[in-house]
């Protein structure tokens, strides 16, 4: 019987046990057809859409200026926002802080909800299951940090539900100042200036990261770290002064103002480097405003007019057919040539018949100009030579600064048909028409003038940085070691010079220091008729350097279409390049003499007090206060301050008798020596102010109402 | 001093189960640790170690609670299993109603003062388990009579799993299981356990129609929802997609340890699809090696039922036996997509405080019983050889 029990139990216990071993061989079965059988198919289905790569946006670098101040930089802005359905987020986490959640919100973020009012909104995007309510976008970094401390949000992103996105926004500290050359990125536009020409250094390089998908659909980064660290972009410091920037700016802007012009250009260049200093380009927009809208300053080429005589002039004194003690007759400054099919005016009349040649160009005569370069190179095939020395010059190329859109200059070629050289193109080119630079280029060539010859090359970057250390150092680069001769050289500066002394310049020479430039009144606009010019309108400009000695800075200003107050280069232009020169010339200490520039006198004796006399109190403190070492030697109530040897200072006793006798009151001040004299029943008169240096009563004598008289000095 | 003999000395009963758990243990801490990683990056800032550090000291006192079970002679939980029953319904029906609501269900209930939750159908398998083997051993001499025998012992069971089924259907489904195979080892006539699976549909059928009325009670649409997924998806649902790429990702040898990259997609990587994990790192073997380990833990358990049939140790031991491997199987299977979504831990291996600590006690009991018939069966066998 009990046999039979054990072994019905027994056989029902197999049954089991064969039944979970079957079950485990199915496990088994089944574990390696997915596993081995089927793996290829299901490790396909793995790599389907659940890891994507993440671009990390890198900082960008700073657009910085010379002295290290920032043009533009890049700073971090914050989207802040709100999960209220994080799963990580617990029930009883967010009943505990959506009261104090909403208050801060309402009274620091968003005082258009009351804290009632954010609450129920929170509760209501909770319960719709949103995944994201904005609470704030674009904030800074303080402020993200004090959102990051409110309740519940302090929890941190999966618990607080907190969605921190960071992004990098463009903002330029000096405002519109250099708009244009420091330039921006813009999606769908043209990169522009500085930002766009070294957009490469600056984008630094994005990171990448991978990021898988959660089963609830949140995105979470694989692994900790990102797989490539973002880089930041390096700094550019460009060569831009941000004084001369701004004054620059401010001289233009005024003049763009007071003469109602198009646009204006104002360039600043250091003469010995070519580093450009300053840069502004204002334009009217159709709504009246000024601007920077346009780089004109490298893009735009306009004909210089009067400017160009220098490269006229400096032609043929190369070519050593003029010379500045030539005379030449300016027929009251009006000629007809070619049959009176060409009629040269001055602009400004006058009654000269024959002047040197040096005085033509003082005053800027077109007849001059053109009776010259026709007697140079008027002859048939004679051009060419001309042509040559601008090309001597440099003035047909390019300078190839960093920003893009720099064209080329137009200089007419009388071989080149397509140039459609006339007999009246030579006339025309000495007086700066039918040939195109841009303010840079021509500026270029003043610059190269100012610097014994050597042609720089105008640039706007010193250097690339990274974390403050230099990376890439850009020396100064020279175009062209020299353009003419050392005589021509010195003839053209000494003509620039005579223009600002005895010139069209005369009126804004400057009592302080000496600069030299050339005026430039451009027709624009014009129809050149076989008897007359119809003229649209005038460009003033004025191209110089200073000081005229010792050139410091080259600066071109040009102003287009100026509508009130003038148009000539000497009205317009001039003035505003006198108020730049002033301004850099006299807040740059290194271009004056110093006023103490002997050696400095050495601290002794004689600038340490001596001999001064009073209570020894008020001598302690002031010497205390003066924190000048001193050797006490006294214990009296007066003492007199001795300075013996070359650098000590000793308190000695002064000793003031005790009973009715005159003290010796020599040495005092006079309120020290009246309570003394007074407090003995003394009545004092006192002469002078100073020291006394002399008392009427002999120390030492019987005090009995006496009137004691003292002579101070 | 012989370290074997000292660890014999303490830790008695049979040594292949004490090794089963030690392997499972250790299992355990590895899974954990890299499956704990996504979790770990939402709840605790990415600090992995503090799941490993709590994971460590739930194994550490599951393994003093096992260590103290094994000790204790068996017949004690004999005494305490209609005490135990008598407590689990007031706790089960408590939790029904007034219980921690969790992802939905209310399975668990929280402790007061220690602020622990526990999952109140841990205990109720352990006192009904406990309860049908004293049951089944008491009754033996009439166990074949439906009255006597048959009715007293299904009706608690029925009552209990009536109980978990609202909230946790396949908790229910298992432990009901569990005491059928109890009885059937117990000699309960077969006839009977044939009736109670056609009794268990009339039950589900009305628990069925219990959800249509009390949504809020039954979870209904949860089953509903998991047996349509089953059934319309050849391929299975999401989770059960990257639990298969998990295992293909791990082929024969795994990835290794710490490289799982399915432990990311996967939802409850540390719990439900603990398998998927173990086969991606340690590959299929590894996995084979945790079935084996729980095969082999039934067949040292049958061995048991072969010393000492008749004992209510013995059928203590099978149901709890069965119960693991069962919970295992049923763990193993839904990350192979043989059966639905069911949610139950591989047990001693799955991330889970209580339920980790329940497995240790079953298998203090186990164990306990172990220890007594292995003593037994020496002092029966000795005497006869000599």
């Amino acid at each position: 019987m009990a046999m039979q029990i054990r072994n019905e139990v027994l056989a029902r216990m197999y049954v089991i046990t064969a039944m979970v071993a079957l079950v485990t061989v199915i496990l088994v079965a089944r574990t390696i057809q997915i596993g081995i059988v089927e793996r290829a198919h299901w490790r396909e289905e793995g790599k389907k859409e659940r890891v994507r790569l993440r671009t990390i946006e890198a900082e960008r670098g700073n657009i910085i200026a010379a002295d290290g101040s920032l043009l533009a930089t890049s700073l971090p802005f914050f989207d802040i926002g709100f999960d209220p359905n994080s799963t990580a987020m617990s029930a009883a986490d967010f009943d505990a802080n959506i009261d104090s959640l909403a208050y801060c919100l309402a009274t620091f973020v968003d005082p258009s909800f009351t804290p009632g009012g954010y609450k129920a909104y929170l509760l209501q995007k909770r319960a719709e299951g949103a995944r994201y309510v904005p609470i704030k976008k674009d904030v800074t970094f303080a402020e993200m940090q004090r959102i990051k401390q409110f309740p519940l949000f302090r929890l941190g992103r999966y618990r607080g539900g907190l969605v921190v996105t960071q992004k990098y926004k463009r903002q330029r500290p000096f405002g519109l100042l250099a708009h244009r050359t420091i330039g921006y990125l813009r999606p769908g536009a043209q990169p522009v200036g500085l930002e766009g020409a070294f957009d490469e250094v600056l984008r630094g390089k994005g990171g990448q990261q991978y990021m898988i998908r959660l089963p609830e659909g949140v995105w979470m980064p694989l692994g900790d770290l990102a797989e490539i660290e973002p880089q930041s972009g390096s700094d550019v410091r460009t060569t831009l002064d941000i004084n001369i920037q701004d004054i620059t700016e401010n001289a233009l802007y005024r003049a763009m103002e007071r003469h109602r012009a198009t646009f204006g250009v104002a360039i600043v260049m250091e003469v010995r480097t070519g580093a450009i200093r300053a840069i502004a380009n204002l334009s009217r927009t159709r709504k009246g405003e000024i601007w920077e809208t346009y780089n004109h300053a490298i893009g735009t080429r306009v004909e210089p007019g009067s400017t160009f005589k220098l490269a006229a002039i400096m032609a043929m004194l190369e070519d050593g057919c003029v010379d500045l003690s030539d005379s030449v007759d300016l027929e009251q400054g009006r000629v007809e040539l070619f049959d009176e099919k060409l009629e040269v005016k001055d602009a400004v009349p006058h009654q000269y018949d024959t002047v040197s040649v040096a005085r033509a160009f003082q005053i800027s005569s077109n007849v001059g100009m053109v009776k010259l370069a026709l007697k140079c190179y008027g002859q048939k095939g004679q051009a060419k030579r001309f042509i040559k020395r601008l090309k001597q010059f440099n003035l047909h190329l390019p300078i190839g600064i960093e920003i893009e859109g720099e064209p080329r200059p137009y200089i007419k070629d009388p071989d080149i048909p397509a140039d459609d050289w006339s007999g009246a193109t030579l006339p025309w080119m000495s007086l700066g028409y039918e040939l195109l630079l841009t303010p840079l280029q021509l500026l270029n060539f003043y610059n190269a003038v100012a610097n014994n010859g050597k042609m720089m090359k105008p640039y706007l970057v010193e250097e690339i940085q990274r974390y403050g250390k230099t990376v890439q150092h850009f020396p100064p680069v020279v175009l062209k070691r020299k353009i003419a001769s050392s005589a021509t050289i010195g003839k053209a500066q000494r003509l620039l010079r005579e223009v600002v002394e005895k010139g069209t310049a005369s009126k804004y020479k400057s009592p302080h220091y000496a600069f030299a430039g050339k005026t430039g009144t451009t027709q624009l606009d014009y129809r050149r008729l076989d008897d007359r010019t119809e003229v649209g309108g005038y460009q003033a400009s004025f191209v110089g350097y200073f000081p005229a000695d010792n050139p410091q800075y080259s600066c071109i200003v040009l102003i287009s279409h100026p509508r009130q107050g003038g148009i000539y280069g000497s009205q317009v232009a001039l003035p505003v390049f006198r108020e730049i020169a002033d301004k850099i010339y006299f807040t740059q200490l290194q271009l004056h003499q110093p006023l103490n520039s002997q050696p400095k006198p050495r601290l002794l004796v004689q600038q340490l007090p001596d001999y001064e006399i009073g209570e020894k109190r008020i001598l302690k403190q002031l010497l205390d206060q003066l924190q000048l070492p001193y050797l006490e030697r006294t214990d009296s109530e007066w003492a007199v301050l001795r300075a013996v040897q070359t650098d000590t200072l000793q308190l000695l006793k002064r000793r003031i008798p005790a009973g009715s006798m005159v003290p010796n009151v020599v040495g005092m001040n006079l309120s020290d020596a009246v309570y003394l004299l007074e407090n003995k029943g003394l009545t004092v008169e006192a002469n002078g102010v100073g020291k006394v240096v002399r008392q009427s009563l002999k120390p030492g004598t019987k005090v009995s109402g006496q009137t004691i008289r003292l002579t101070l000095r | 001093m012989n370290p074997g003999g000292n660890i014999q000395a303490v830790l008695r009963g049979d040594k292949v189960i004490w090794s089963v758990v030690l392997v499972l243990s250790l299992f355990s801490m590895l899974v954990v640790y890299s499956a704990t990683g996504s979790l770990a990056w939402r709840i605790a800032s990415g600090h992995t170690e503090s799941f490993l550090i709590r994971h460590g000291f739930v194994l550490a006192f599951g393994w003093l609670l096992m260590y103290l079970g094994h000790r204790m002679h068996y017949l004690r939980y004999q005494q305490a299993a209609p005490w135990l029953i008598l407590f689990t319904v007031p706790l089960l029906v408590f939790t029904l109603f007034m219980g921690v609501e969790i992802n939905g269900a209310r399975r668990w209930i929280e402790l007061p003062l220690v602020g622990i939750t526990f999952q109140t159908s841990d205990f109720a398998k352990l006192a009904l388990i406990l309860y049908v083997a004293r049951e089944v051993t008491r009754k033996q001499d009439y166990i074949k009579d439906f009255n006597d025998a048959f009715l007293p012992i299904i009706v608690p069971v029925l009552l209990i799993c009536g109980l978990i089924a609202p909230a946790d259907l396949s908790t229910a489904l298992l432990l009901f299981f569990t005491c059928l195979g109890i009885m059937f080892v117990g000699r309960v006539d077969w006839k009977y356990i044939a009736l109670l699976f056609l009794l268990w549909i009339c039950v589900f059928a009305f628990l069925v129609l219990l959800g249509e009325f009390f949504p809020g009670v039954v979870r209904v649409d949860t089953w509903v929802n998991r047996v349509r997924e089953f059934v319309d998806n050849p391929n299975g649902d999401f989770q059960v997609v990257q639990s298969k790429i998990a295992i293909a990702n791990g082929g024969w040898l795994g990835v290794g340890p710490g490289n799982s990259i399915q432990r990311n997609f996967l939802p409850t990587p540390y719990a439900d699809f603990v398998y998927a994990i173990i086969c991606e790192e340690y590959g299929v073997l590894g996995g084979l090696l945790t079935v084996g380990l729980f095969l082999l833990l039934f067949f040292r358990i049958t061995r048991l039922v072969t010393l000492g049939t008749k004992s209510f140790g013995v059928m203590a031991a099978a149901g709890l036996g069965l119960l693991i491997v069962m919970q295992a199987f049923s763990n193993i299977a839904v990350a192979i997509h043989l059966v639905p979504v069911t949610g139950q831990n591989l047990p001693l291996v799955s991330l889970g405080g209580t339920s980790v600590l329940f497995t240790c006690i079953y298998f203090g009991v186990i164990l306990s019983v172990s220890k007594y018939v292995e003593e037994t069966a020496r002092t029966v066998s000795e005497p006869s050889a000599s």
